[in-house]
């Protein structure tokens, strides 16, 4: 199910670090979403944000870094993250 | 042959219909249980049995509380929808719906064989079946039994909006030892001042039909009757109306 | 730079409620928006925006007052942002859209109130969000009883000033409503140490004005037949414009407008065509209070305009900028803000036209008309709606619910056949 599909999330140190990556990402038209880092993997790290990509994305995301030696702190693989029926809200 | 099943999985009855091009082919009631995916599996089996089984040239629509529990059906609509297509083809006009569920009541308005609009009760039990199936218990008898005291008792006021509370009060009265037909009668006349309470709400436009399962007491047609001021219709396949609008769907569907 | 655990520890937050927070927002943000296919591209800033929601703005505002400015936290569209900024004050939205903040509320207050109210007097005592903790000076007003007498327990823990909103619109309540303004002004200066002058204000009249323009370009390209914006992220939009400096707002809506002009000349939309569009009225959503749009939107419809406090009455009518004195200012200003159709007003039949209007310009299929449980106001306006609506031959299902996950399930029953309905 499209649901547990796995996604990808780009962890950062700061905010700062995640945007620059997130310009340079659309600069390469590679689709990216800012998204809220979810808690699972986001560890010590106080930084809020993350980048989501789809796994078809993950190669050239990772390219694009390598490229750029851009800053960040992992890429990390998580599924069933979500669901927009799941009626879980804040 | 092509069949088109609606199961209507309620919070307490599950029922079926299977249709064919022209006829009505099968039906039946099952306990809904704890488990809305094991009813599904027992439906589908039940299916099988009877001859339709799930699958090749089977169109299945569900509704209900526990729709999306039924894996195998082929598209989910509301029980409003539901409920005001098969009780529109149960009446063949233009009417006014009411459905005493489970846990909802709701009245729809059909024009043309289509909900044009509809009220639901508050989001709580009171009014509803499971408002009478506590207050039974309550009395220690079933629900038929509870339409069989109620007839020949006097209502007690019960005048409690919430379940829980309601039920502290016929407690009350047990204790006070009232006659069970007087609280029974109470308790069945809560319900129907509630139900006539959501219909003053509502523009009510042609006749009234009462579907589901509580359509089967008299007691309780001829008292929502009396508290409209106008005849409650009944129909021997009511408590079916909602799987029956779901077979209708799915007929129109595979069409 | 982004060390907030210590800047929230030294607003005196319980970071360990706060945490349970923290918890839930990624998994609501991606249920509700992360799951939408192609969504605008600009809709980044507030991706931005919500994933860091408690850490970049109130680390700008605690900036701002190092550097001797004022934050004042605010509960109603009818409190003028105008004032405030030309004193060099900052305005924050604190109304309160999580269940997380009910239940330390619900200790001060009676059950019976309603969550939004309830939400932000526990978002205040628990000391479980930093906005609350910033701001300096809290500006209520008359809007509700349950407001009223709510303000009165918060008033012992953070200074607060009232503004008395009239609940009439006859000439004397826009005077009236001019000489609160002229009170608040006063307040607003000493508070400050800044004085307003006409320049000043006028200055900052256009500030608002220009960010009321953007936000109505948005909703602009909602009328469209081609729909370039969920209702979901447009309602983001609006619940972040509370909190975010009107500057930046109305340059972030105007990039955002942008882009939805281009996806409507181009023809691209977020939902299928045919698809059932919705117009939702009632009570306020305040941030992050997603449930009925996320139902909606998942029940195969499209919200495409909010009349309510968080959606057009935020924006709609702007304030005469051609005034020179303060005097002729705040009159302008009385009088834009008492076109806003509250229900604690009597009669408020402006509010049926103005529904019915919207009905008309982004061509509307049918209204959601929802309050939060306990609001009394627009619990009673609802006969009056539904009739209005009725007799204009526009479907109409009226909701009532809270901030709790419970009832999502008879909501979705609601709701789907309501679009069931609709889609005949």
């Amino acid at each position: 199910m499209a649901e547990e599909q796995v996604r990808y999330y780009i962890l950062f140190a700061n905010y700062e670090q995640g945007l620059a990556l997130h310009d340079l990402l659309d600069r390469e038209n590679i689709p990216n979403r800012i998204a809220p880092a979810p808690r699972a993997i986001q560890g010590e790290l106080s930084c809020g944000m993350s980048l989501l990509i789809q796994p078809e994305a993950l190669e050239t995301v990772k390219d694009c870094i390598r490229r750029h030696n851009a800053p960040h702190h992992a890429i990390v693989p998580l599924a069933g993250q979500i669901k927009p029926r799941r009626d879980r809200y804040c | 042959m092509n069949y088109f099943t609606g199961i209507d999985i309620g919070s307490t009855a599950s029922k079926v219909v299977v249709l064919s091009e022209t006829e009505i082919e099968d039906r039946f009631v099952l306990p809904t249980g704890w488990s809305s995916r094991e009813t599904s599996s027992d439906i589908a089996r039940r299916l099988a049995e009877g001859g339709h089984p799930v699958g090749e040239g089977m169109t299945v629509v569900s509704t209900g509380y526990g729709r999306a529990a039924v894996d195998y059906a082929d598209k989910t609509v509301t029980e409003i929808t539901c409920h005001g297509r098969g009780g529109w083809y149960l009446l063949g006009r233009d009417c006014t719906i009411i459905d005493i569920g489970g846990q909802d009541t709701k009245v729809i308005t059909v024009e043309h064989g289509m909900p044009t609009s509809f009220l639901m009760n508050d989001k709580c039990s009171a009014g509803t079946g499971k408002f009478l199936e506590i207050m039974a218990n309550r009395l220690g008898v079933d629900l038929s039994e509870l339409f069989t005291l109620a007839e020949s008792g006097t209502p007690l006021a019960i005048s409690s909006m919430c379940t829980v509370f309601a039920e502290s009060e016929v407690i009350s009265h047990i204790g006070a030892g009232e006659r069970r037909e007087d609280i029974a009668a109470g308790v069945v006349d809560s319900v129907v001042c509630k139900v006539a309470g959501l219909c003053a709400r509502h523009t009510m436009t042609g006749d009234v039909l009462l579907t589901g399962g509580l359509c089967e007491s008299t007691y309780l047609v001829k008292q929502l009757s009396q508290k409209l001021k106008r005849p409650v219709l009944t129909d021997p396949m009511g408590r079916y109306a909602g799987a029956l609008g779901a077979a209708l769907i799915a007929r129109g569907k595979a069409r | 730079m982004s060390d907030y655990v210590q800047m929230w520890k030294d607003l005196g937050m319980d970071l360990e409620n706060h945490d349970l927070l923290c918890q839930v927002l990624p998994t609501a943000v991606g249920d509700v928006f992360l799951s939408q296919e192609n969504r605008p591209k600009a809709m980044d800033f507030w991706d931005l925006v919500i994933s860091e929601v408690h850490g970049i703005r109130p680390a700008e505002l605690i900036e701002a007052q190092k550097q001797g400015r004022k934050v004042f936290g605010t509960f109603c569209v009818y409190v003028p942002d105008e004032v405030v900024v030309a004193a060099d004050g900052i305005v924050t939205g604190l109304c309160g859209g999580s269940q997380f903040w009910v239940p330390d509320g619900e200790a001060v207050l009676p059950k019976s109130t309603c969550p939004l109210v309830k939400a932000s007097v526990g978002a205040r005592l628990g000391r479980t969000c930093p906005f609350f903790r910033i701001a300096d000076l809290y500006v209520g007003e008359t809007t509700c009883d349950g407001k009223k007498k709510a303000y009165e327990i918060l008033g012992e823990d953070v200074p607060m000033y009232i503004m008395d909103v009239p609940q009439m619109k006859r000439e004397k309540d826009i005077l009236k409503w001019k000489d609160e303004i002229a009170d608040f002004a006063e307040k607003v200066e000493e508070f400050t140490g800044n004085p307003i002058t006409p320049e000043k204000l006028g200055e900052a009249i256009h500030i608002i004005n220009e960010k009321r323009k953007a936000l109505a370009r948005i909703y602009e390209c909602r009328k469209s037949t081609c729909l370039p914006i969920s209702g979901r992220d447009a309602l983001l939009v609006m619940q972040i414009a509370f909190f975010d400096d009107p500057v930046r707002c109305a340059q972030m809506c105007n990039r955002l407008a942008d882009e939805l002009e281009q996806r409507i000349r181009d023809g691209v939309s977020v939902v299928p065509a045919g698809t059932k569009r919705i117009l939702v009225t009632g009570t306020p959503m305040a941030v992050p209070n997603w449930k009925l749009h996320n139902i909606i939107e998942t029940s195969g419809a499209a919200v495409v305009c909010e009349e309510m406090c968080t959606g057009t009455r935020y924006f709609e009518n702007l304030v005469d900028e051609t005034k020179t004195t303060l005097d002729e200012q705040f009159m302008a200003l009385s009088q834009r803000y008492m076109k806003t159709n509250c229900a604690c007003f009597t009669p408020n039949t402006g509010r049926i036209d103005d529904i019915l209007r919207l009905v008309k310009e982004y061509q509307v299929d049918g209204v959601i008309d929802c309050n939060l449980k306990f609001c009394c106001l627009y619990d009673t306006e609802k006969y009056a709606v539904s009739r209005a609506l009725k007799e204009a031959s526009v479907p109409v299902l009226s909701l009532e619910t809270d901030y709790a996950d419970t009832d999502a399930e008879q909501l979705r029953t609601r709701i789907g056949a309501f679009v069931e309905l609709l889609n005949g």
